[in-house]
Formats: C-alpha cells, structure tokens, sequence
C-alpha cells in the first residue's frame, strides 16, 4: 500500500474544523443577547482577577464596633454580622465562584470523555461497566451525592471541586460515548482501521474534533449550573472554609438576618444571578453558534 | 466583666419577677389563673425517645419534666428541693435514705412507691441500652426499706449525685408499663409519669401532645393548661417568625442575633434564663503545638473574651472565667476571666520557643455562630501574631474528632449540669482510653482535688475546692473558657405564670393562657 | 413488550448494587458513626461498645454490607437507628410533604409554563417571545434558596401574608395547609416552569413548522385552532419527558427548598440521615430514591415509545 492511498482514505471527508469555527463565531455573534453574556462573562473574569485592586476593604476586616451597617457612603453594600464589608466579600467570593464553575466541569469533561471514550471504544463488558456506573451516578439526587461526598473528601474547595466533578461527569460520558459510536461506524473509519490505524489515531483524528462541539456546548451550559451547585453546597455549610467569602456561604450566613440586614443576602444574591444569566446567555450563544441545528 | 448588679438583676428576671407574670412590676392580683387552652410550644429538633433512661438528647428532657418527676428537683437558685422524695438524710457519706411520697399514683392507676423506686434504679443499672448507667455509676444498691422508704448504699461518697438525680437518672417510670411495652415505651409513654401532665400521643416529625393529668397529687397550683403541643422546628429564624405571627406560643432559644429586635416586639416576651452551660475550645496536651503550656497560655492572652462576648453573643451570655457558670453556687466572681494582653502573649510566645509565632487548626461546628466567633478568634490571633485556620465540621464528625483525640484545638459546647461536678469532673480528671477528657489532660493536684470535691459535703468547702480548680484550669488550660450562654426563651403574650430555671427546662405546670 | 420492560428492569439491579455499594462505602469513610451521634452528651465508653456490638457496627465493612444485602432480599430495609423505627415507616411519614409539595409545584409550573410557552410560540421572534424566553432564562437561572429566601422576604417577613414555618397537610388542615406549601411550591414551581416554557416553546415551534400545519393554515384554520387540534399533543411528548424526570428531582432533590421552608420531607430525611451518620436509613431511603428514579425514567421511555412509535424501545 502505498502512502498516497493512505493519506487519501485517512483525510478527512468534513470540511476543514478552522472553517468551520469561523462559521461558528460568527453566528454565535449573531444570536441576541450574546453581548451582553459576554460582557458579563468578561466583567466577571476582570473582577475576579483584580479583586485585590478593585475590593475597598480586606473582605476578612472584621469591625465589631460597625455590624450590619446599612448600605451607605463607607459601605455600598452594607456590613455583615462581624462588620466586613459586603462589596469587598462580593468582588472576592467572583474568585470562589469562578474558578468553582470552571474547574469542576473541566474536571467533569475530562473523567467523562475518557469514561466514555474507553466505553464507546472497549464496547462490550467495559462498556456496560461504566454506563452502569453513570446510570447509579446520575439516579442518585446531585445535592445528596455532593453532600457525601464532600463528607468524606472533607471540607474545603477542594472536596467541593472534585465532589461536582463526579455529579457532572456522566453527562459528558454519555455523550463522548455517543460519538464514539456514531463516529466508529462510519465508513472512512471502518476503512481506515481495516488498514491498520490504531485506535487512538483514530480517537484523535476523528473522534475528538467532532467530540469537541457538543462538548464544549455541554461544558459551556454547565458552567452555569456548576456555580449555582457550588452555591447551594456552600448554603448547605459544605465548601468554602471561614473566613474565606462564597456567595452561597454568604447567602447562608446572612440568611439569619433577613429581617434586619436582607442586603447580606441579596448582595451575593444579586452578583450570583447576574452572572448565571450572563453565562447562560453565553452558553446558549456557543451552542447556536456551533451547532445551528439545536437551537429552540 | 459581669458585674454583681448584672448578675442579680438577671437572676431576678428568672426567679422574682417571672413568677408574678412576664413583666416586673404587673400586679399579680390583676390575673387569676384560668383553666384550660393548649399551649403550643417550638423546639429545634424532634425528641428521641420517650423512656428516660434510653435517653441521650436535651430536647427529651424538656418533654420529661412535664410527664415525668425526678425524686427531687430544684429551685430557681439550682437547691434541692424535694419532688417524689418527701424529705432525704445521710446517715453516713455512703449512703442516701429518702423518704417517698405517698399517695402519687402513675398516669395508668398503679402506686408509685418504694418498689417502683427501686425497679427504676436497678433499670437504670442493668438495662443493656440505658444511657444513664454512667450517671448512677456510684450507686451500688437499693434496698426497699419499707413501702415509702429507700435506700441507697453507694459504692463511694458521692456529693454530686443529689443533683444528678434532679433530671433523668431521678425520674420515676411506672414499672408495670416498662414490664408490658419494653422498647415501645420509646414511643408511646402513655400511663409511664407521675407528672402534672401525661402523654397522650406522638407523631414524629409532627408534633408530641401532652394532656392534663386530672388527678395529680399537688393540689397547689397548676396543671392549669388542658394541653401542651410540641412541636420540632430546625430553623430558628422560622421559629421565631412563627411566634411573632402568633402560630406558637413559646419557644425555647432565641438566637443573641434576634434578641435585641424581640425585645422590642410587643407581641412577645422574652426571658433571659442564664443557663448551666460553658462554652469553650479544648487544646490537646497530646500533640505540638499545645503539649506546650506556654503556648497554649499564649492563645488564652490573645483572645479578647469581652469583644466575643459582646461582638458575637451581643451579650447574651457571661465571660467565662472556667467551667462554672455564674449561676451556681460555685462561681466565684473573685476569680476574672482571663483577660487580653498583648505583651504576655509576646512572652509565652519566647517562652514556648516560636517568639515570631505558629500555626494551628481549629475544628469547630459549621453552625452560624460557631462560624462567627471563630473567625473572629481567627482576627484577634492575627493580631497577636499567631496563625489560625479553621476547619469546619459537621456535629458526628466533631464528636468523631474529639473522642480520638485527633484535634489542635476543637470547639466544645457543654449543656451544663446543676452540680458543678457535672461540668467539670469528667473533663479534667485523668482519664485514659475515650472520655470527655478530650485534651487528655493528666494533673495530679487536679485529680486530687477532683476527687476530694466529691467526697465533702459541705457546700462552703466545697466551693473553695472548686475555686482551687479553677485556678488550676486557667494554668494548665486544658480548655479556653468562652462563655456562659443565657438562653433567652420567648413566649407570646397571653402566656402566665412561666418560673425560669437555670437548667433551661421549661416546666409547664404552673403556667396558664390568658 | 413485557420482554423489553423486565430486560431493563434486570439491568437496572447492577447499578442499583453500584449505588447502594457506593453510598455504604462513602458512609463509612465518613468521620464519625451514629452512636457517637446518638449519645453526645455521654462519653459512657462502655454503653457505646454495647450499643456498637447491637447495631453490628464493630463488624467489618464487607460483612456489614453482606447482612444488610442479606436483609434486603427478604424485603427487610431495616430500622433507623435514631428513632428505631422501620425505614419504610420513616420513609411512609416524610414521603408525603415531598409529594404534595412535588404535586403542587408541577400545578403551578404547568399553568405558568402553558400560556407563557404557546404565547412565545406563536408570537415567535416578536416582543411576547421574547420577554417568555427571557422569563425562562431567568427562571432557570435563579438559584432556588436566593428565589426561596427572596419569597419569604416579601411574603413572610414584609408583607406577612404566607406562613413560612412548616408543614400542615392540606388533607388534614385544608387552607391552612396548602397555605404553608404555597411559597415553597412557588419557589420550586417557578424553577420548573422555566424548564417547561423552554422546552415546550421549542417542540411547539418545531411541530409548527410540519408540513400538516401549513396545510390546516392553508385551510384557513386559526393559529389556535391550529394549536390546539393538532401540534399541541405531539408536542407534549418532550414535555412529559421532563415532568417525569423531574418528578424523582423533585421529590428527592428538593433538599434546599425543604430546609429553608422547614418542611420535613425526603430531602431533609435524607441529608439529616447523613449528617447524623444514621446508616440504615440513608442506605434505604437512597435505594428508595434510585428506584423511583429508574422507575420513572422507563415509564416515561415507555410512555414515549408508546406515543411516537418512531421511538419505540428495541
């Protein structure tokens, strides 16, 4: 067999991927709403990057002479119930929130695609092993599974991370199986292994590039969710170590104060949901983008 | 620093003015008690048993002194005062004759006497699953000397077991209904109690209803109310908002964050009741760095107890200046707290050889309050130099760390007992294997002086044994003491008649709705 | 038919043993055990030994799991070990809250997400449209304890109008009972009518564009009568989809709402459980919680095939 033949069956029948990204841009501009997710998106990342500039106060300044101080000049958002200023633990906890929403789905798409590579690829005993072991994953409430979890890893960031990493990883194993096995079977890869091409060649060469969409559609719209998990788990009291500032953990700790200093709540309230509206509006402006096919 | 006018005023609030009615100064002629009306009463968890000596939880024991009655009781100044037991005397330190009332019947018909005395005791000592076994550990047998009489031979003189027997380990349950339910007494203790109520039904997670009993045998004052209902609510901001919108009638904690805008609600009456317990942080002598005194004395000079105090507890609680709250007899105020000073913390630091300071881990409870006092321990450290990070917790798993002893420094929350012995004996005597001893601290003077406490009788002398070991605890420091928490309780405006004591149980029998 | 369902059946039992294995194992790993729980306020050594040995809890793991595998088989979930009563019997009690409150959000979800979805539907790409998607954007947005704690702010605390303390059954207490479910079934309705609008809206538009469609316009018919006769049923399918799916989230895993509104359902049961280390009753109620939600999830398979025999289950 000579190497002409070779590269000729190996090439790849789809048009170019860079084309396509480009396609892809530039419709994901086009959907509506997509500026402002992405002026969210990038306040967010600039705040959580410059907290230490643009913060007025330390966020761990305690002033017990001056607690659940109302909204005012000093203080935008008011003080909490040991006096540290509300803005400052808002503009730190985007940190917390951020790098909670980002990691942990990257730690879900990469356990889940290489869960469901090796099920789509293994096939057969594998393969029903770790579906199985998504299906009792995915059948069990997330919270209560977090929870656990989080017991056992102990408390910290840390247990939180990998505790949502395991909750969303079937979501990405199910579907890198699904490409596997759409992909397996489609003629230029049977070809191409009846000539010899290892697995992996064609994991990368095939598999991943058209993978790649419905991930990354998968991971943006999971962001999201991933901060609104990791909230709730720091309302619960899991997460986040004192005196360090989460929005859930905030949340939490002002909910106790609802009648006389409700803006300790509806601070990080309001910065949690601002920025999951704004990540939606991105993720649903990737997935319009990049797959034209899906959107409502 | 409590000051004595404080300290009086406040047990005035829980003795003098609460029996006239909730407001000092309301004449009590005006209102007469009336029958009847159900009072409906919030607590923060569900009970878990109904049978006394199974049971292990605080919340239990506020359903029990109203079904049940210990042998004796106490006053609003924690004394004894008679309860089942007419009257008791020593013939000698080892041993305890009480004289039983006659003529109390329990809820299902059958006589409370001698015998039935006798069977709760050998219940408590034998009965696989009884929890109390630890509490009557001293006592080694009872003899029924005749059908009103008991006695008790104990294995060692014991002063503490007197208050002991003021809760649970006195209370009294009808032996024909222990013989014909067994394990369903846990849930179903109709006709089990002596007391001015008796129970009528339980439904978990609902509520617990309780009824008058008719035929009670102190004919002064109440049972006035026709029933009582219990009800569990976890979330204290919902409890309380349940009060103030009239759906309960009394609840037993007020957080400190709320009590300050209670007190200003006319629909409700708050009482402060300074309770039994201590607040504090266990250090373990058994590993770096707190197996160093100096070092351990150096965190005690660091922490600001006025400012957590005032800053955390918004003063509904007491300086603690060591394991006894300032409502025993045993408190000596001439004892302070210890108090923040920068300059001794500089010097137990050199002392202990980290001049430039260290760092710890703190393990405590991920409940609000535990949360906020500690970080603001975490800022008053920094400020001194030292270093400490917190390690949140759920409440098995602190308990879990506290008995393995695998802890820096860990929070711990004693409910508090009448008899100072109860708040102290256990914790600081040399114990080797699981206790409550969670520092592992082993003090010989402090033993000896342990011991001697129970073995003297005499209040006076013993309270200047007390005083000896508090001294000591605030050397050696197998604790730092926090706070003596009052609990405030509240009730609604159409509640009479509620007599605080300090043990924060909330006896209903002379209480009665307007 | 019944081959299919009992193939999936039997294949649900070895992810079943995966979860009750898991959750046992997590369990144990965790600090602490329930007679440490039960009795602290007691450091007797002796008694917690005794009571240790009772409850089997000084066996080895393995072994523990084996006898409480054992016990299952003879159809045995075995008692709490904080109140000793049945599992089932806890499970019975608490289930009941979880359902009304599950009932009553899915009413509401359904009577918002209706007129919202159709209105975004046919009003497609106009003003209407897009305040119903930004609705629903929203809606799916917002987390449920800030939405939860926002409710009882306006309607408890400030305008004082709802009770927001605890459960009466609104079989037992009438008003006053759906009263105390009305903001957290709002709380966990509006979350779910969000879910619904989107994907109701977005089947409505894809059955719209059928070819039939345009033929009943092409007939004169009017939009709603267009609606109504012929793509509303078709495009119910993947709405009954989701209601079944989230009908398990619902019950089990509204863990928040019934903390923050202090309603003693299965959520709470279940994270209570775990906190106090009380074994059996987590492993119970969790394989309880797996098998309604395998359960629903054929059923709602099933019903699909059924429907749409394009999909039928092979």
């Amino acid at each position: 067999m000579d190497t002409s033949t070779r590269a000729s069956v190996f090439a790849d029948p789809a048009p170019a991927v860079s084309d396509r990204r480009w396609d892809a841009l530039r419709r994901a501009a086009r959907a509506r709403l997509a500026p402002f997710g992405a002026a969210v998106l990038l306040a967010a990342i600039v705040v959580a990057l410059a907290a230490p500039l643009l913060s007025p106060y330390d966020p761990l300044a305690q002033d017990l002479g001056n607690v659940l101080a109302r909204p005012g000049r000093g203080h935008w958002l008011g003080t909490d119930n040991v006096g540290r200023d509300v803005l400052s633990r808002v503009i730190w906890g985007t940190r917390v929130s951020l790098v909670a929403g980002f990691v942990s789905v990257a730690i879900a798409a990469a356990a889940g695609s290489v869960l469901g590579m090796l099920a789509g690829y293994a096939g057969g005993r594998a393969d029903g092993v770790v579906m199985r072991l998504m299906d009792a994953v995915l059948s069990l409430p997330p919270l209560v599974l977090a929870l656990a979890l989080g017991a056992v890893l102990g408390a910290g960031l840390t247990g939180v991370l990998l505790a949502l990493g395991v909750v969303y990883t079937p979501a990405f194993a199910r579907l890198m199986r699904g490409q596997v096995l759409s992909v397996k079977t489609r003629d230029y890869v049977e070809a191409a292994r009846a000539l010899g091409a290892s697995g992996w060649w064609i994991a990368r060469r095939h598999v991943l590039p058209n993978a790649a969409t419905p991930i990354v559609v998968q991971a943006s719209l999971s962001v999201a969710f991933a901060i609104l998990a990791e909230a709730s788990l720091s309302f619960l009291g899991l997460g986040i170590q004192p005196p360090a500032a989460s929005w859930g953990s905030m949340i939490n700790a002002g909910r106790g104060y609802l009648q006389q200093a409700p803006w300790i709540v509806f601070g990080p309230g309001a910065a949690l949901f601002v920025t999951v509206v704004g990540l939606n509006f991105v993720g649903d402006a990737i997935r319009d983008g990049l797959d034209p096919r899906l959107r409502g | 620093m409590v000051t004595r006018r404080d300290f009086v005023k406040s047990c005035a609030v829980a003795s003098g003015a609460a029996v006239v009615g909730l407001r000092p100064g309301a004449a009590a002629a005006a209102d007469a008690p009336k029958k009847g009306g159900t009072l409906r009463v919030g607590f923060y968890i569900e009970a878990a048993t109904m049978d006394p000596h199974l049971s292990g939880s605080k919340v239990d024991r506020q359903v029990y002194h109203n079904i049940y009655e210990p042998l004796v009781t106490l006053d609003t100044r924690l004394g004894i005062k008679p309860g089942l037991a007419e009257s008791w005397s020593q013939p000698d330190p080892k041993t305890l004759v009480f004289k039983l009332r006659r003529g109390v019947k329990f809820h299902d018909g059958t006589d409370f006497n001698a015998e039935a005395a006798k069977f709760n005791f050998d219940r408590m000592k034998t009965e696989p699953k009884s929890i109390r076994k630890g509490e009557v550990a001293n006592i080694d047998t009872v003899e029924v000397v005749d059908a009103a009489t008991i006695k008790v031979n104990l294995k060692k003189a014991d002063a503490s077991l007197l208050a002991t027997l003021t809760d649970r380990a006195g209370m009294m349950i009808s032996p024909k209904v222990v013989q014909e339910r067994g394990v369903e007494l846990g849930r179903n203790a109709k006709g089990a109690g002596t007391g001015p109520f008796e129970f009528v039904e339980w439904v978990k997670d609902d509520h617990l209803l309780i009824k008058r009993n008719e035929s009670y045998w102190n004919k002064q004052g109440g049972p006035y109310l026709e029933r009582v209902r219990y009800r569990p609510i976890p979330d204290d901001t919902v409890k309380l908002q349940s009060l103030q919108g009239g759906e309960i009638d009394v609840i037993d904690y007020v957080q400190p964050r709320d009590v300050a805008a209670v007190k200003t609600d006319k629909n409700v009456m708050v009482v402060d009741v300074p309770s039994l317990a201590d607040f504090a942080y266990q250090l373990n002598h058994g590993r770096p760095p707190f197996n160093v005194k100096a070092l351990r004395q150096a965190v005690a000079y660091a922490i600001d107890l006025e400012q957590i105090v005032k800053g955390v507890w918004l003063n509904v609680g007491y300086p603690a200046n060591g394991p006894i709250p300032p409502t025993s007899w045993a408190y000596d105020k001439a004892i302070p707290p210890i108090k923040r000073d920068l300059a001794k913390v500089k010097a137990r630091l050199a002392e202990g050889g980290k001049p430039g300071g260290f760092e710890f881990t703190m393990t405590t409870n991920n409940i609000p309050l535990s949360v906020q006092e500690a970080e603001v321990i975490q800022a008053q450290l920094r400020e001194a130099g030292i270093t400490m990070k917190i390690r949140l917790v759920d409440a098995s798993t602190l308990i879990f760390d506290g008995n393995a002893k695998n802890f820096e420094m860990i929070s711990f929350q004693w409910s508090g007992r009448p008899d100072p012995d109860g708040n102290v004996y256990q914790f600081f005597k040399t114990t080797p294997g699981t206790s409550f001893n969670w520092s592992g601290i082993s003090h010989p003077p402090l033993d000896a002086l342990l011991d001697r406490s129970r073995e003297v009788s005499a209040q006076a002398e013993r309270k200047k044994i007390f005083s000896e070991v508090t001294k000591i605890l605030q050397d050696e420091l197998p604790m730092i003491f926090i706070v003596h928490p009052i609990e405030p309780k509240a009730f609604s405006q159409r509640v009479q008649g509620y007599e605080a004591i300090p043990d924060g149980m909330m006896r209903f029998k002379d209480v009665w709705l307007k | 038919m019944a081959e299919v369902v009992l193939r999936r059946l039997l294949a649900t039992v070895p992810v079943l043993l995966l979860v009750t294995a898991g959750v046992f194992a997590l369990l144990h790993l965790t600090p602490g055990d329930p007679v440490d729980a039960m009795m602290a306020e007691s450091a007797d050594a002796s008694t917690k030994e005794s009571l240790r040995r009772e409850l089997g809890l000084d066996r080895p793991i393995a072994e523990q799991y084996a006898a409480w595998m054992g016990r299952l088989l003879r159809g045995d979930l075995g008692r709490s070990i904080r109140n000793g009563e049945p599992v089932l019997e806890n499970v019975s009690r608490r289930i009941r809250p979880s359902l009304q409150l599950a009932l009553l959000a899915m009413a509401i979800a359904l009577t918002i997400a209706f007129p919202v979805a159709i209105a975004s539907a046919v009003r497609h790409n106009t003003g209407v449209d897009r305040l119903g998607t930004t609705f629903a954007l929203f809606g799916i947005c917002m987390p449920n304890f800030l939405l939860a704690l926002l409710l009882i702010f306006v309607f408890g605390v400030t305008l004082r109008w709802l009770p927001i303390s605890g459960y009466l059954d609104p079989l037992e207490e009438g008003w006053s009972g759906l009263r105390s479910l009305i903001l957290p079934a709002v709380t966990l309705g509006l979350a779910l009518a969000a879910v619904i609008t989107r994907t109701l809206r977005s089947s409505l538009l894809e059955a719209l564009a059928e070819d039939y469609v345009r033929t009943a316009r092409a007939k004169g018919l009017s939009e709603w009568v267009v609606i109504r006769g012929h793509v509303l049923k078709n495009a119910l399918i993947p709405v009954v989809t989701v209601l079944g799916l989230q009908l398990g989230t619902l019950i089990g895993g509204a863990v928040i709402t019934e903390y923050v509104f202090a309603l003693p359902g299965i959520g709470r049961l279940v994270v209570d459980a775990v906190f106090a280390r009380d074994y059996p009753l987590v492993q119970g109620v969790i394989l309880l919680i797996a098998l309604g939600f395998i359960v629903s999830n054929l059923l709602v398979d099933l019903l699909y095939g059924y429907i749409d025999p394009r999909i039928r289950l092979r």
